[in-house]
């Protein structure tokens, strides 16, 4: 703490405010953005097994991600306070035909303040 | 007056981040492989690459011995091209998972959307991506006919992104040189936010290619753009830290000269060395992580990065400068150590 303090301190007299803010001759920029960490997994509310294959996106978002054969699913996305998260069958009759969902997940302040940030889904999908 | 209490103080600030050597900065050479046989390369890349590349646990287990990460710490994933590894998604979430971030550096030719996607699902937070001129000049440069045709969609996408830190660099050399306001206007186009700009030093394969390296008059002219370039609000351009620049050091980059190799930057290369830029002559390498724990050696050894005297030799030994530059970036020193490999400053006061 004290180190960090005289570190500041002395960044600061030098009359700038990217003391700390470097790169390597040619590597990437440092990252100060802020991210989520979205995962979970999807099950049928029928059987309670996991589902594979199961498309899960976010709106108005390029990213996405399928579920594995344990139903689970994991992929961080920039910080948002409310996400509408869809759940897609995209393999249709291939292994049972499934109901589409979509979840708005609100993200508590508490978490969206934390350096590390991320939400659990529990999702249960309904044969179609 | 001014000018002069600014470089004391920013001196001041220098020997003190070298007492504390805080590790922000991590490279990993994670392959030498390259699907690219470009003119410049500092690490003669090729597809058949002596190496293998590194099992991601040998890097973690190494990773895990660093005690309290510091606040802003990254890995930069560097190669050959790191998109080569099939697992580049999974080292990224590893590292994540420890609380760590990580960026990467690429030349781009496999960045396509799905690429895009899968690395931004495992928490990729920086990229740099190189871009050496408008078609026929990147091409040439990088040895590859389609070379500038997938690196203009590996921009497109990136600078889409606003959770990305990206940036695009350019290796500045006599093709180029007069293409410059026309490169700053594409990437403008292309919506890019950050370029930086650097020129090639002589070691790997560039050394024996006259047309690699700039004249003093055209170097000079190089800083003359980024300084005019630089009260553009559309673009944020700056010169790379390779060097000392003497009377343009306050207008072509942020913060003045500070070689930071082996004083917040470390890396662990491809064979295990423990060293810092991946560019620096590998004789300086300080310990190995098959042999060594690597967070020992940073805090215990880097005795040549962090007491640079041994550099006022050759034409530094006399220089009125060397208080500012310590011997310029650490990648200029190779083989017998008795010369700096490129003066910056030296280039720019011969034109002036």
């Amino acid at each position: 703490m004290n180190k960090n303090w005289i570190r500041k301190l002395i960044g600061g007299l030098c009359l700038t405010s990217v003391a700390f803010v470097f790169q390597a001759c040619y590597g990437p920029q440092q990252d100060f953005g802020d991210d989520l960490l979205i995962e979970g997994q999807v099950k049928s509310k029928t059987s309670g097994l996991p589902i594979k294959g199961i498309k899960v996106s976010v709106e108005d978002k390029i990213q996405y991600a399928n579920t594995d054969e344990n139903g689970k699913f994991s992929f961080y996305i920039e910080k948002l306070q409310n996400a509408k998260i869809k759940f897609t069958d995209v393999d249709s009759t291939q292994n049972i035909w499934f109901s589409n969902k979509d979840t708005l997940v609100t993200i508590k302040d508490s978490i969206l303040m934390s350096k590390e940030s991320k939400v659990y889904l529990n999702i249960e999908l309904e044969n179609k | 007056m001014i000018t002069m209490l600014k470089q004391a103080l920013f001196r001041k600030f220098k020997k003190n981040e070298t007492k504390y050597h805080e590790l922000n900065y991590l490279f990993w050479e994670c392959t030498t492989r390259c699907n690219l046989n470009c003119r410049h390369c500092g690490s003669d890349c090729s597809k058949d690459s002596f190496y293998k590349d590194m099992p991601l646990d040998d890097f973690l287990k190494a990773l895990d011995t660093i005690e309290s990460p510091s606040e802003n710490f990254i890995v930069a994933l560097t190669g050959g091209e790191p998109l080569l590894r099939k697992d580049i998604e999974l080292c990224g979430r590893e590292i994540r998972k420890r609380g760590m971030r990580w960026g990467m550096v690429s030349n781009g030719y496999l960045y396509d959307s799905e690429k895009h996607i899968s690395l931004l699902n495992a928490g990729l937070g920086a990229l740099t991506i190189s871009v050496d001129g408008l078609e026929s000049s990147h091409n040439w440069l990088r040895n590859n006919d389609k070379s500038f045709e997938r690196v203009d969609i590996a921009i497109g996408l990136a600078a889409s992104s606003s959770r990305l830190n990206f940036d695009v660099v350019t290796c500045v050399n006599k093709r180029n040189f007069h293409e410059l306001e026309e490169i700053q206007k594409y990437l403008i186009r292309k919506g890019v936010k950050a370029w930086r700009l650097f020129t090639i030093v002589p070691i790997g394969r560039a050394k024996e290619d006259d047309d690699m390296f700039l004249t003093n008059n055209q170097f000079t002219k190089l800083m003359d753009f980024i300084s005019e370039s630089r009260t553009r609000k559309d673009i944020d351009v700056k010169f790379s830290c390779e060097g000392f620049v003497g009377r343009y050091e306050s207008k072509v980059r942020d913060l003045n000269f500070f070689c930071r190799a082996g004083i917040n930057i470390g890396s662990v290369l491809i064979d295990g060395s423990i060293s810092a830029c991946p560019n620096i002559d590998r004789t300086f390498a300080q310990g190995n992580i098959y042999k060594d724990n690597f967070y020992t050696i940073w805090q215990t050894k880097y005795e040549l990065f962090r007491n640079r005297s041994w550099t006022k030799t050759g034409k530094c030994a006399e220089c009125k400068d060397y208080k500012n530059c310590l011997g310029s970036g650490f990648h200029n020193w190779h083989g017998d150590r008795k010369n700096v490999l490129v003066c910056h400053n030296e280039r720019i006061e011969k034109y002036m």
